[in-house]
């Protein structure tokens, strides 16, 4: 249908509408208006991903100056591909409205491992070894050797691709992982660099948050995007983790050992071509004396992104002097790292800030900060003139001169802690390094100051300033949308005590506590003989889930509930856990019935969802807090409270409650769709958690689910189930939760719409 | 670790965990007891080279290639004489010439290359810049004085916070006090039974202990954004309108004297108006002052009296 939004002509794929798609559109095109950025909280399965790409697409197309490309950041392989097969249906409905073709481009990029189609490359089984692999194929000297000295092997796709591909653009269309790889091979070019060069000129790039966030690909893939795009982060539930994950170090004995070797094959690897061709060394050494020039000059017309990693002033500065030999910088980077050797050398747990590491270092090895802070771009342009193929190999040492440039840069924001061993195994030593950053507004800030609209976006982005907040940024709209039902689909309830009245809690003091185990055991085994098909559990941890299961078999509940359902269990092992939800998906498919035990923060809990009858019902056993005895944690919070003026349990309640909305979001992905959601924890009635909870949610709570005992949920939840498996028609949503295009533009659904948007 | 040893007795550390090792200026280890046993006399021969030493400049062993420790300790010594900052040169690149050359130095000195010569230019370097070492000496690098501020603050801060919060504990502390001396003065004086009297202060010492609880929990609100911007401001988000006008041309002042004009500052000289007032001392000139400049400004106010009858 053609809507029109504030006046821009959409083109929406579908023949009906939610009500809140209407509004969301609505919003987010007043925030591309404003050329600011934007926070929209919209529940999951409400269409949240067509209505963005179909309002992006017709501004791109009705402003095509003013905006010029959307990046599309999604989080994992199967959510780029969604999102581009929702791109496909909005780009046929385009040709088959207007009839004009479509002169769009729009393509999904991924590491080489998803896009290589090198016949002995692509079989390798981890993604650095592919990128590695990848490197010794299509580095430039290699190639250069090549020309000599035709035996030496390279990558006849990138070869095919350098000499044709740059000139012949791409033909609009949309190309997903699969279509570029057929491209390539149709072409016999190779898709990973095709897809990379064609994002420059792409209308729409759809991409996992790295290519955005983290400083060490962003600087390879993204910088060159233009200003006048639209950035899309969808799941942003987690954001601030990814930003903080991006700019953090850890250094351990492992790392250091292996950088230690790295050092070593440096060592001879100059002095080999020192007797070899020593006038390589002297080219890089003349153009190092000169300031690294050649980087300033890319990134004089400012188009594009900075990188915290490489502040800008270095690119204007020259090399210091101490480390522009090769010799030199390699007994500088051995100085270092004996001096971190040193230092993981403790029996203590030690925390210091920047400036005091700094101020150390110069007393015990006579460091300067100014050759740290060159440490990073020195050790690449060494290794580029040492024509060092595998990149691969020098990850240690390449992470090493990225946490010195980041030391010595950044005095506020990061701290650095050195554990001697782990909390649970004091005995054995394991010496650990952590530079965490703790302020993920570093690694974000490029990108906001970067593109003129960026957009957050998820189903649980409650509460809403929060964000803003811990990000550093201005959103010009901030809004929440609830979900329109024309039947109350999900059922959030509270137990908070068991049938013998014993408060159910996860709280530290009586996780241990027989009854409280036994109170959970019992409430699994009771919903699993009133709701048909599948029920997600989730635990706070791992650890949490086996002391509780074990348990249960010792208290033969197990048993009882395995007469009602199969049992999955998740683990931390990635293969065991896909293989568990497969079996878990069949026994729900044939009737069976089948219980998914899993974890908070787990894979099943952000990635895996479960429509229909693979949930019908979710529980969460406990809040779930993150282990707050960690130094790291401690240090963050600590650093919230003075930055940013957010307490300590405001924070923890608010990271434990969008985990837990994560959790039971999982089991509602669409209008059709039901279930119940069971928070088992007597504090998940208390106010200041409740307010935490996404108000999709907050709304169905009423004061009658509350605190309820395990009888009670039983009666509740049989009533639910009954009224919601009475068969469900179109003709019920329609003008209520679904709308046609005439209903859409009656009076009052317009007034109706407009109290959707929550201004929060 | 553990494997490291003395390479004259070999006890390691694993056999010996409380193995001291030691380096001297050659950068070879010798373990605590041998260094006590060889060099009784206070000087001998390194065992590896044979290099003369001393015990006292005998150092325990920081890192565990001991060719570092000997290279830091080179360093320092060089550092000391090379103490230039990156004020003392023109052009950055001269200073980054400086700091390679020091690097030389050290590079030459620790893997033994032409270490007589290098040691004469060091000395000969000494000779010839005793004036900035000297005046280098207690000053700090400019990184360094950054440095040091960042991590006064640091304490500032840190030292602040702790302040407050044993000021708050203080407070909460004489406030519960005080408390319990009312209840003591009101069952000594007041006529209420001692139950109500108790119950009363129960409910005080609630109030307080929420109170507190409160306070604990409030954090000092900030009404402004780190970008700067005071939090409830509305900030328009339109484009600031551009505002053309045309842009502001000097024009020199024109005063009319009502009389003949006043000569130019360049022609006193010559018309000899400067002969009639006092030539400008050496020191006067240093600053700027020529005697033009005042004699142009008497004439100015004289030519500026005249009015027309």
């Amino acid at each position: 249908m053609k809507l029109n939004i504030d006046g821009l002509l959409v083109y929406f794929p579908y023949d009906y509408i939610y009500p809140e798609q209407y509004s969301y559109m609505l919003e987010l095109k007043r925030t591309l208006d404003a050329k600011g950025h934007g926070v929209l909280e919209m529940p999951s399965g409400t269409g949240k991903t067509i209505s963005l790409l179909s309002l992006i697409v017709a501004y791109q197309k009705a402003y095509p100056l003013e905006v010029t490309k959307l990046v599309y950041c999604s989080r994992t392989v199967p959510e780029i591909e969604k999102v581009v097969e929702e791109l496909r249906k909005l780009m046929d409905y385009y040709t088959k409205q207007t009839g004009a073709k479509n002169d769009f481009l729009a393509l999904a990029l991924s590491s080489r491992k998803n896009l290589c189609i090198h016949p002995e490359v692509s079989s390798l089984r981890f993604g650095k070894e592919v990128d590695g692999k990848c490197h010794s194929l299509t580095a430039s000297y290699i190639r250069a050797q090549h020309h000599s000295n035709p035996s030496q092997p390279v990558c006849q796709f990138y070869e095919e691709f350098d000499s044709v591909g740059r000139q012949v653009p791409i033909s609009p269309g949309i190309y997903n992982l699969d279509d570029l790889k057929d491209l390539g091979r149709r072409k016999g070019w190779c898709p990973y660099f095709l897809a990379r060069y064609a994002i420059l000129h792409a209308n729409i790039v759809v991409y996992s948050y790295h290519y955005l966030l983290d400083p060490k690909i962003a600087d390879v893939v993204s910088k060159e995007l233009a200003k006048k795009s639209v950035v899309v982060f969808d799941e942003a539930h987690n954001i601030d983790n990814v930003c903080i994950d991006s700019m953090s170090v850890n250094i351990t004995r492992r790392t250091l050992d292996r950088c230690q070797t790295n050092v070593e094959t440096l060592q001879n690897t100059i002095s080999k071509i020192k007797e070899t061709d020593a006038a390589k060394l002297r080219e890089e050494y003349r153009r190092l004396v000169e300031g690294l020039k050649e980087a300033n000059v890319a990134r004089e017309t400012d188009i594009y992104l900075s990188n915290p990693v490489l502040p800008d002033e270095i690119l204007q500065e020259a090399v210091p002097g101490s480390i522009r030999t090769a010799e030199h910088f390699v007994g500088f980077m051995k100085r270092f790292l004996e001096y971190l050797k040193a230092r993981l050398r403790i029996h203590h747990v030690v925390q210091e800030s920047a400036p005091q590491f700094l101020k150390d270092i110069f007393e015990k090895v006579c460091i300067d900060r100014k050759p740290l802070r060159f440490c990073a771009e020195r050790l690449r342009s060494l290794l580029r003139t040492l024509e060092i193929a595998d990149i691969a190999d020098f990850s240690a040492i390449t992470l090493i001169s990225h946490f010195a440039t980041l030391v010595s840069t950044y005095s506020k924001g990061f701290t650095i802690i050195i554990e001697p061993f782990e909390d649970k195994t004091p005995t054995i030593a394991n010496p650990v390094l952590h530079f965490s950053c703790m302020d993920p507004s570093i690694a974000i800030k490029p990108v906001f100051g970067r593109f003129q609209s960026v957009i957050i976006t998820s189903g649980t982005l409650s509460p809403l300033d929060i964000y803003p907040r811990i990000l550093d940024f201005r959103p010009v709209t901030v809004a929440s949308f609830t979900m329109t039902l024309a039947r109350t689909c999900l059922c959030p309830l509270i137990v908070g005590r068991g049938n013998d009245q014993v408060a159910m809690t996860s709280k530290f003091e009586t996780r241990e506590d027989f009854a409280v185990i036994r109170n959970y055991g019992n409430l699994l085994l009771e919903m699993s003989a009133v709701v048909p098909d599948g029920i997600v559990a989730f635990f706070t941890s791992y650890i949490y889930m086996e002391n509780i299961v074990a348990s249960w078999y010792e208290q033969g509940i197990l048993e009882n509930i395995q007469r009602n359902k199969l049992i999955f269990i998740e683990t931390q092992d990635a293969a065991e856990t896909s293989m568990a939800l497969e079996k878990y998906q069949e026994a729900c498919e044939n009737g069976r019935g089948a219980i998914l035990l899993s974890v908070a923060r787990g894979k099943v809990s952000e990635g895996i969802d479960f429509v229909h009858h693979f949930g019908r019902a979710v529980i969460m056993f406990g809040v779930p807090y993150v282990y707050t005895q960690s130094r790291i944690l401690k240090a963050r919070l600590e650093y919230l409270r003075e930055q940013f003026q957010i307490r300590e349990n405001d924070f923890l309640t608010f990271d434990a409650m969008r985990h837990a909305a994560q959790c039971v979001g999982r089991v509602i992905r669409g209008k059709t769709d039901y279930g119940l959601m069971i928070f088992a924890d007597k504090r998940y009635a208390r106010a200041d958690k409740r307010g935490k909870l996404p108000r999709w949610i907050q709304e169905h709570l009423t004061d009658g689910s509350l605190n309820l005992t395990i009888d009670e949920t039983v009666q509740l939840s049989k009533h639910f189930l009954r009224q919601m498996a009475q068969p469900f028609r179109q003709e019920d949503q329609l003008g209520l939760s679904l709308l046609t295009l005439e209903q859409l533009q009656s009076e009052d659904m317009l007034q109706k719409i407009a109290q959707i948007a929550h201004q929060a | 670790m553990d494997d490291q040893g003395c390479p004259r007795c070999k006890t390691t550390k694993y056999r010996n965990p409380s193995l001291k090792l030691m380096v001297n200026v050659c950068g070879h280890t010798l373990c605590e007891s041998c260094v006590d046993m060889l060099f009784v006399r206070g000087s001998g021969n390194c065992v590896q080279c044979d290099t003369p030493l001393r015990k006292s400049n005998f150092r325990v062993q920081l890192f565990e290639d001991p060719a570092i420790d000997k290279e830091v300790e080179i360093r320092k010594k060089v550092l000391k004489i090379y103490n230039k900052r990156e004020f003392d040169f023109s052009t950055l690149k001269e200073y980054n010439d400086y700091l390679e050359q020091v690097e030389d130095i050290v590079f030459n000195l620790t893997n033994n290359v032409d270490v007589e010569s290098t040691k004469q230019i060091m000395e000969q370097y000494q000779r010839d810049n005793r004036d900035v070492i000297q005046k280098n000496k207690a000053k700090l690098t400019r990184e360094q004085e950054e440095l040091e501020e960042l991590l006064l603050l640091e304490q500032q801060d840190s030292e602040q916070r702790r302040l407050e919060t044993l000021q708050e504990e203080q407070r909460q502390l004489q406030a519960k006090r005080k408390n319990k001396q009312a209840l003591l003065d009101k069952l000594e004086s007041s006529r209420l039974p001692a139950a109500v009297l108790l119950a009363q202060h129960k409910d005080r010492a609630a109030q307080l202990e929420t109170q507190i609880e409160k306070q604990k929990q409030n954090v000092k609100p900030t009404n402004i954004f780190s970008t700067g911007i005071m939090i409830g401001q509305t900030v328009s988000l339109a484009s600031v309108s551009r505002v053309e006008e045309v842009l502001y041309v000097y024009q020199p002042v024109y005063i009319d004297t009502y009389g003949p004009p006043v000569p130019e500052l360049d022609h006193l000289g010559r018309q000899g108006y400067l002969n009639h007032v006092r030539t400008a001392s050496p020191q006067d000139q240093a600053g700027g002052y020529t005697s033009g400049l005042a004699c142009h400004r008497a004439l100015q106010d004289a030519f500026s009296g005249l009015f027309p009858l």
